[in-house]
């Protein structure tokens, strides 16, 4: 039986209509809807596929106050997880990516009783904070195998590996997709460009079957959820929360605009007069003049 | 590679009714439709009916369904009344044909596709999931093939599986027709063409305006001149919250006078009697050209907003399920509902300059080829381990105000599980054994025999009808006939003659422009009345109808033009009911991204549905 752990993050929803600001442009939190994380979604796909493909069990993890609930109930709808936790405790306030990793290396050691973890899916990055490297610092600590940037992979049973492609782009180089075969256990994040692919007939109807099953248990999440503080977590108070967090933010820089060298011409559809220049110079362009 | 017992090809009202009957005869059945979500692809009129024979059996959708279909299903509306209106300019003579709609039915419900087929789906699946079935959306089966004693199943997005029986759904454009050549494309003058919009209007208003009881409807027909003298005629259906407005015509008939589609909607709606049906009060936006284009848009903005939430709450308020509002607490009582839109509406006059005008709401515009099953329908419906049901088989009932395709394609349906799991259980797929005992099954039902013989009962009750008419001032030649009709001895002649004749011999008769346009142009213009309508109905240009329309677009096209500068694809520039046809030179050329996959081109094209989850996606049908 394959083990899978997903490792997801309630955020705020920034889609048009739900989001909100306060004057000074920063986030107003307390008036914006979270949902769960966009790129934690992605990782619930991949877990998903694993379920379908390899009839893995899932458990998914979230450390976050007890409104990460819905976080959890949403990421249960795509993957149709046995298992919920979510791990709570004002200790944990104030954690940076550090302290953050310790919880979840022990969230995820009480995965399914205890019982090994072959994979765990995390998303690529969160939507509302530079938060990246908790993947990596989680894998470490847990002394996973750590993939990152995976856009696609097979798991052999047999030989107990995952064979996963991985989107290398690094600066002023070509884009590489490297395949990688790796032993289990393996720590993953999952790129944004990531989809599953099911193409058998059983498959389709595999996951038809669980997307059904997962719905329905998620209309009675709080069953499969279990909830840890620190003590049930085994956690040292000192390696947790604000004390256990080495980082000081010293300042958060603004992305500097870029100066763009394109000009834009806002153009008044209704007027044609306004029209027939926009037309010739896309004329131009197709010809290539 | 993957094997299964049997496979359904195409989700329409048909193939759901062969799953789920499959399902309860205890076998496994996969079914692979093309659209993304059951029921994005499929047009309909439509009123469902079950009907009932005195001598032969019947399945209808309760039968398969369950009988408690009518409480659970999301049908529209119970039809009560039926009417007949016939035309001349602004005057309209009416008959009630209610006893027509009444031969032998148990009911008839009006119905939209988008609704009633994934609720169809999801109690097909249900009895599906038990043995190992189940729906495969968002899959487009491109072809099969037979090697050695397998049958072999494509599709463009799935490995390639293997099956010992397919039912053929796929509906009129049956590409599972045109691999094996199990029957030869229809002809035009085989098919009709079907065009239909979905109008908005609240429920109490159409209750109130066309005198109905609650969640009771009423159907309407017209012809005369609104067809523009094609053969076929107009409908208007009450759904709860919505009207079904459309046009079926003949396809030979349009060839030879070709009208754009969306003018067949167009001289429907400026009918008077149709535009104060359709009549709403809505809101009318005015642009403020002195504000400055930034100004404008956040005007636009607010004003949208606005007119949302006054157009959600003004539905809401005349519907049956107002009380909502005030159960979840947001109202504390209906006033106060109704107090609160006309604080909207004075906002949006008062602030925003917005009027509120008669006019009415077009939601969805929709066209698809329907078989003419009395000219088209197979013979042998199968070939190998392929039955064909439903429009794909060609079957249907279409004759004057008899329009019934989807409870002829649930019956085969029916009637081919019934085959399939008899070959099941005696592993035996041989055309001679599966596909002629279903052929025996088809040729069994009443259905078939309407799509052959005459109905001489149906036929009298018709005379019955007509007879009733008043002679005065009546064109001389229609008179006699009318008067002819008075008389029950003659009327029993007619109906003898027309059985002896056969449908061959009488269908040019009864079918054509004479009985669809002159005669009831005639009747309007001497016996009818004269009707005003309070309004000039402001009508979406055709680009306005696609724009509305949802599509997910195909990089590649599905229809492939063979002969550019043949009479056929000429007539297609008129035809397309979204325009999808423009010549380049002398050459016809297609841009497939508007299309709505109706079929009328298929005849001098290469035709495929777009692959998987591609092309248009209704969302009433
Ligand atoms: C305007 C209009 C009015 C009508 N009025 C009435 C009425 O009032 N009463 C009535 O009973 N009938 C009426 N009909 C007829 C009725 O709608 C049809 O007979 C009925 O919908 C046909 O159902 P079907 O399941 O056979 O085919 P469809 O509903 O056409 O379903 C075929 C399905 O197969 C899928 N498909 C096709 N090819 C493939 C492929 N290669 N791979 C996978 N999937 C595929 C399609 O996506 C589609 O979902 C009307 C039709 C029209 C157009
Ligand atoms: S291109 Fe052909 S199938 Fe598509 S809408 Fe036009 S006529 Fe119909």
């Amino acid at each position: 039986m394959l083990n899978v752990g997903v490792i997801i993050k309630l955020e705020p929803d920034f889609s048009e209509g739900n989001v909100s600001y306060n004057s000074d442009g920063t986030l107003n939190r307390a008036e914006t809807k979270n949902i769960l994380g966009p790129h934690s979604a992605i990782a619930c796909n991949a877990a998903f596929y694993c379920k379908v493909k390899y009839e893995a069990r899932i458990s998914i993890g979230t450390m976050g106050p007890p409104i990460a609930e819905s976080a959890l109930k949403q990421a249960q709808v795509l993957t149709d997880a046995e298992e919920l936790n979510l791990y709570s405790d004002r200790l944990f306030a104030g954690a940076d990516t550090l302290a953050t990793a310790e919880v979840l290396k022990n969230g995820i050691g009480k995965m399914f009783g205890e019982n090994k973890i072959d994979i765990v899916f995390s998303g690529h990055r969160a939507s509302d904070g530079e938060t990246g490297q908790t993947g990596p610092q989680t894998a470490w600590k847990l002394g996973y195998t750590f993939l990152g940037n995976v856009i696609g992979f097979d798991i052999d049973l047999g030989r107990n590996v995952v064979i996963a492609k991985r989107l290398i782009s690094l600066q002023g180089m070509d884009i590489i997709i490297e395949e990688i075969e790796s032993s289990l256990p393996v720590f993953i994040t999952i790129d944004p460009s990531y989809r599953s692919i099911f193409n058998t007939v059983s498959q389709r109807l595999a996951a038809n079957k669980f997307r059904k099953e997962g719905t329905k248990r998620s209309e009675e999440y709080r069953q499969f959820l279990r909830v840890f503080d620190s003590k049930k977590l085994d956690l040292d108070p000192k390696r947790v929360g604000l004390p256990g967090s080495p980082t000081i933010v010293y300042r958060v820089e603004k992305i500097p605009r870029a100066k763009t060298n394109r000009k834009t011409e806002v153009i008044d559809p209704s007027n044609p007069n306004t029209l027939s220049p926009l037309i010739a110079k896309i004329i131009q362009i197709v010809r290539g003049e | 590679m993957e094997q299964f017992d049997a496979a359904i090809i195409g989700g329409g009202s048909a193939g759901l009714s062969a799953l789920k009957k499959l399902s309860d005869l205890n076998k496994s059945a996969i079914l692979i439709e093309a659209g993304n979500q059951i029921g994005t692809k499929n047009v309909s009129g439509g009123i469902l009916y079950s009907k009932q024979d005195p001598h032969r059996r019947i399945y209808n959708v309760e039968d398969v369904f369950g009988s408690d279909f009518a409480s659970s299903a999301p049908i529209e509306r119970l039809i009560k009344k039926y009417f007949l209106h016939a035309t001349s300019k602004n005057k309209i003579f009416t008959l009630d044909i209610t006893a027509l709609h009444e031969y032998k039915t148990n009911f008839g419900y009006s119905i939209l596709l988008n609704r009633l087929n994934p609720w169809l789906a999801q109690l097909a699946s249900e009895s599906a999931d038990k043995h190992g079935g189940g729906i495969i959306t968002g899959v487009h089966v491109s072809d099969i093939q037979w090697i050695e004693d397998k049958t072999i199943v494509k599709t463009n997005e799935l490995e390639e599986f293997q099956v010992k029986s397919i039912i053929a759904a796929d509906g009129v454009n049956s590409e599972v027709a045109e691999i094996t050549k199990a029957r030869q494309k229809f002809k035009p003058e085989e098919v009709y063409f079907g065009v239909k919009v979905i109008i908005k209007l609240p429920e109490n208003i159409i209750e109130e305006r066309f005198h109905l009881n609650s969640s009771e409807g009423s159907a309407h027909l017209f012809a005369g001149d609104i067809t523009l003298n094609h053969v076929g005629g107009g409908f208007l259906y009450t759904n709860r919250e919505t009207l079904s407005l459309g046009a079926v015509y003949h396809y030979g008939s349009l060839l030879s006078n070709p009208v754009t589609p969306s003018e067949l909607i167009n001289v429907l709606i400026k009918n008077p009697l149709i535009s104060e049906y359709i009549k709403d009060e809505v809101p009318l936006r005015n642009e403020n050209a002195d504000l400055s284009k930034e100004d404008q848009l956040k005007v636009q903005l607010s004003v949208s907003k606005l007119i949302k939430t006054y157009n959600e709450l003004r539905y809401k308020y005349f519907s049956k399920n107002n009380v909502e509002l005030v159960e979840s607490g947001k109202f504390t009582n209906i006033e106060e509902i109704r107090s609160k839109i006309d604080s909207i509406k004075q906002d949006l006059i008062g602030k925003y300059g917005v009027q509120f005008v008669n006019n009415y709401v077009e939601l969805e515009y929709s066209a698809k080829l329907i078989p003419d099953g009395k000219r088209c329908q197979m013979r042998k419906p199968y070939y190998r381990n392929i039955l064909f049901i439903g429009d794909a088989a060609g079957r249907g009932i279409f004759i004057g105000p008899k329009i019934e395709g989807l409870n002829v394609g649930i019956d085969d349906a029916v009637r081919a599980s019934i085959a399939i799991s008899r070959s099941l259980e005696n592993n035996n797929f041989d055309s001679g054994y599966m596909g002629s005992y279903y052929e025996s099954l088809v040729n069994e039902s009443p259905y078939t025999r309407d799509m052959t013989k005459i109905d001489k009962d149906y036929l009298t009750l018709f005379l019955n009808v007509v007879r009733n008419i008043s002679m005065d001032s009546i064109d001389p030649r229609l008179a006699i006939g009318l008067r002819l009709m008075k008389n029950t001895r003659f009327r029993r002649v007619a109906v003898g003659l027309a059985n002896i004749l056969g449908y061959n011999k009488i269908l040019p008769i009864v079918e054509s422009e004479q009985t669809y346009v002159r005669v009831p142009n005639l009747l309007a213009n001497k016996l009818g009345n004269i009707v005003t309508s309070s309004y000039v109905p402001v009508i979406p240009t055709l680009s306005e109808r696609i724009a509305k329309l949802q599509y997910n677009d195909d990089s590649e096209p599905h229809i492939i033009v063979e002969d550019r500068r043949s009479e056929f694809m000429k007539k297609l520039l008129l035809l397309c009911p979204t325009n999808c046809y423009s010549y380049e030179g002398e050459d016809v050329i297609l841009q497939h991204e508007g299309c709505v996959e109706c079929g009328s081109c298929s005849i001098g094209t290469k035709w495929k549905h777009p692959k998987g989850e591609k092309g248009i996606i209704y969302r009433y049908g």
